[in-house]
């Protein structure tokens, strides 16, 4: 690993943590807890975006005292894989074109988490997919399709928006730190 | 760094026992039949805090336990399949009941160990201790690095957002308002932790960081941690409960 | 050691003008040198080209011949052989910070730990470092509770531990107060006097009037001017290349334009000298 890899991730793990008190300050009810995985993967590539989203959930894990989040590392996995896919066709051109690619990652990425959560948990995950399942639930829904319904609302947010935002970051990258990651040159097709 | 408890028999441990420690009990949270398993375990987790010298870290789990407890039952128990039982004023589903303790028992069995554990958690006894077991330094800084960025980038959101409030910034109202006040908050965040980052490469590479990437290179443990035989026994112990643990699972 | 710029012309990434032109420049050991120029001449880049951090960390491209102790800073297979060799301390010290240090002394060990002196070794040579640059005091303390002053002390502290052979010193006092500047200048002549080649780019004039051996003043990437730091300073060809000049240079000038007897004979740039240009004594 290299010494900007080397500061990078660390950054970038920490941005996924940090993101956690910008939502909670605004009161909404999404995580926004992979700015950082996509944001590493767009500037170093799905390896970083695997290693940052790893570690975030691993430490959200510790930090939160809630071990079976670690459960839900396939998605973050899954997260820089989409992110790496998307960097590559250009997909962080727009705001738009981000926030299509985030709803294509939220679903695949709330499939997978019903999974996951109705094996593990039998539906119990964060407070906020929780009460939405249980509204779900309350609404004459099984308890599986309750979850999964909870689970792919509230990730199809969470991650257009979260990739909406890498893309505006990138696109105001000043010009001299972009040219610096050729990877976010490629994603935004500046100069294209 | 968070400030942690007073010197404990945590803080003198070998940092990789209480790690050890609480990885053990996820897996034997999962492994143990339910909900005896994970209720004794949840039992004997709470009691571990005050012996261990951080009964302090109880008052954290409670915060963290108790709605999810409460949402447990009100979505497994209340509204959960037949057949159902009454206890007190609370019709409750029997199945759902069941399956509510067990992972409220599981839940509060994993989160004590881990805060016990983070509390504990100092990262330049953690470098030292991976130094010298030999550990790549990018491993241990990597963990180390996170943890000192993340109060960092926590305080610096709520300067951006007083900054931000007093050029008349609405943090309040409608949801698709607040989604808009993503942007001014998190703009100025991640591409200042963007500079960062790129100056911190820098001054890591100036302090003799490409001596240690080198293959077979290793740093000096400053203050190595000791490893006593206590630590080294718990630590042997931990395996060997999951390890029994699962063949029961196995064979049963 | 001694640094070698021959024929340099560096361009970072996505920019069409090159931040060095044809720079040919040799820094000697046991010299305080001086690079001065306007914002963008390039010294902070001469500086980085030399610490091989432009291109490997920054990327760019870079040409011509760049030694330091014979070696290429820029070439990634040297980078182990150069650790701890030549220091680097910027303006922003909480951006210099190891990120793994909870003390003051954990933070100045971090490089000696990095090249695996022994615990022996470190223990004797980190409170001599905090010693030197009057920070002895600070080596219990927490880092990131440290003011901006205290900080860039414990940085440069950082560096002093490890002796190095070269130092790269890009606005190293800003964040000091002027006890603390002038200490750190005196510093930075006993480290040239040791024998380290001393590169210091700074605006403050005053300061690195005192401190430096020779003045390069830079002009869009290329030196303009090469010699004595006062004789070069007082000059009209280097004032009129506009970097500026000591506060008193700057006063002197700005009266010279109205009162033209101020304008015989050349420019005093420190107090001393103008008291004893007005008085006559």
């Amino acid at each position: 690993m290299n010494t900007r890899q080397l500061a990078l991730i660390p950054t970038c793990i920490a941005l996924n943590v940090a993101m956690g008190k910008v939502v909670q300050e605004l009161g909404l009810p999404i995580y926004l807890d992979a700015v950082g995985t996509i944001l590493v993967t767009t500037l170093l590539g799905s390896g970083a975006g695997v290693l940052t989203g790893g570690l975030s959930q691993a430490l959200t894990a510790l930090l939160s005292g809630q071990m079976m989040w670690l459960a839900f590392l396939p998605i973050q996995v899954l997260i820089a894989i989409v992110a790496g896919a998307a960097a590559q066709r250009g997909g962080f051109r727009t705001i738009g074109w981000a926030v299509a690619w985030g709803a294509l990652c939220g679903l695949l990425g709330g499939i997978l988490s019903a999974v996951i959560s109705y094996l593990l948990f039998k539906g119990v995950t964060a407070p906020g997919v929780t009460a939405l399942g249980a509204l779900f639930r309350s609404l004459g829904l099984s308890l599986e399709r309750a979850v999964t319904a909870a689970s792919i609302s509230t990730d199809l947010l969470d991650k257009g928006i979260a990739f909406g935002l890498v893309a505006a970051v990138l696109l105001a990258l000043p010009a001299r730190m972009a040219s610096r990651f050729p990877g976010a040159v490629r994603a935004t097709r500046r100069g294209a | 760094m968070t400030p942690g408890p007073p010197p404990s028999a945590l803080t003198r441990a070998h940092p990789f026992t209480p790690l050890t420690a609480t990885l053990a009990v996820v897996f034997l949270a999962f492994l143990l039949p339910a909900p005896a398993g994970p209720v004794i375990l949840a039992v004997l987790a709470v009691a571990s805090a005050p012996l261990l010298g951080d009964g302090g870290a109880l008052r954290p789990t409670f915060i963290v336990v108790i709605p999810l407890w409460l949402l447990l039952f009100l979505v497994q128990g209340v509204l959960g399949d037949a057949p159902f039982t009454a206890i007190g004023p609370l019709t409750l589903s029997v199945a759902g009941a069941r399956e509510a303790l067990a992972q409220g028992a599981r839940l509060t069995a994993i989160v004590v160990p881990s805060l016990l554990a983070l509390r504990g958690f100092r990262a330049a006894r953690f470098v030292d201790a991976a130094a010298e077991r030999g550990w790549p330094f990018s491993a241990a800084y990597l963990v180390a690095a996170t943890l000192q960025t993340i109060p960092r980038l926590r305080h610096r959101v709520s300067l951006i957002r007083d900054a931000q409030r007093s050029r008349g910034l609405r943090v309040r109202g409608s949801i698709v308002q607040r989604i808009r006040a993503l942007v001014p908050l998190t703009l100025p965040l991640i591409l200042g932790a963007l500079a960062d980052a790129d100056d911190r490469a820098v001054a890591l590479e100036s302090r003799g960081v490409a001596a240690v990437a080198v293959p077979g290179a290793r740093r000096t443990p400053l203050d190595p941690p000791v490893d006593r035989a206590l630590d080294r026994s718990v630590r042997w112990g931990a395996v060997l409960a999951v390890v029994l643990a699962a063949a029961w699972r196995v064979i049963r | 050691m001694t640094v070698r710029f021959d024929g340099v012309s560096f361009t970072y990434p996505g920019s069409a003008v090159p931040a060095l032109r044809d720079l040919s420049l040799t820094l000697a050991a046991g010299e305080v040198t001086w690079l001065f120029g306007k914002l963008g001449a390039g010294s902070s880049t001469a500086l980085l080209v030399a610490g091989g951090f432009a291109p490997i960390l920054t990327g760019g491209e870079r040409r011509g011949s760049v030694r330091v102790g014979g070696l290429d800073p820029g070439d990634p297979a040297t980078r182990a052989a150069l650790a701890g060799r030549i220091a680097y301390v910027s303006a922003q010290p909480h951006l210099q910070l190891s990120g793994l240090a909870e003390t003051v002394f954990e933070e100045v060990a971090f490089a000696p730990a990095n090249l695996g002196w022994s615990q022996a070794r470190i223990r004797e040579a980190v409170p001599q470092a905090l010693a030197r640059i009057g920070a002895g005091h600070l080596a219990e303390r927490v880092p990131t509770e440290l003011s901006g002053g205290e900080l860039q002390r414990v940085v440069i502290a950082a560096m002093l531990v490890l002796a190095p052979e070269v130092w790269l010193l890009d606005e190293p006092a800003s964040a000091l107060d002027p006890g603390a500047r002038a200490a750190a200048y005196g510093l930075f002549r006993e480290e040239a006097r040791r024998g380290a080649a001393v590169i210091l780019a700074t605006e403050d004039a005053d300061g690195a009037l005192e401190a430096a051996d020779r003045i390069v003043v830079l002009e869009h990437g290329a030196v303009a001017q090469d010699g004595d730091p006062a004789a070069v300073l007082a000059s009209d060809a280097c004032w009129l290349l506009g970097a500026g000049s000591t506060t008193i240079g700057e006063l002197w000038r700005a009266a010279m334009d109205r009162t033209p007897a101020m304008a015989r004979g050349s420019v005093p740039l420190t107090l001393g000298a103008a008291v004893q240009r007005v008085t006559g004594r």
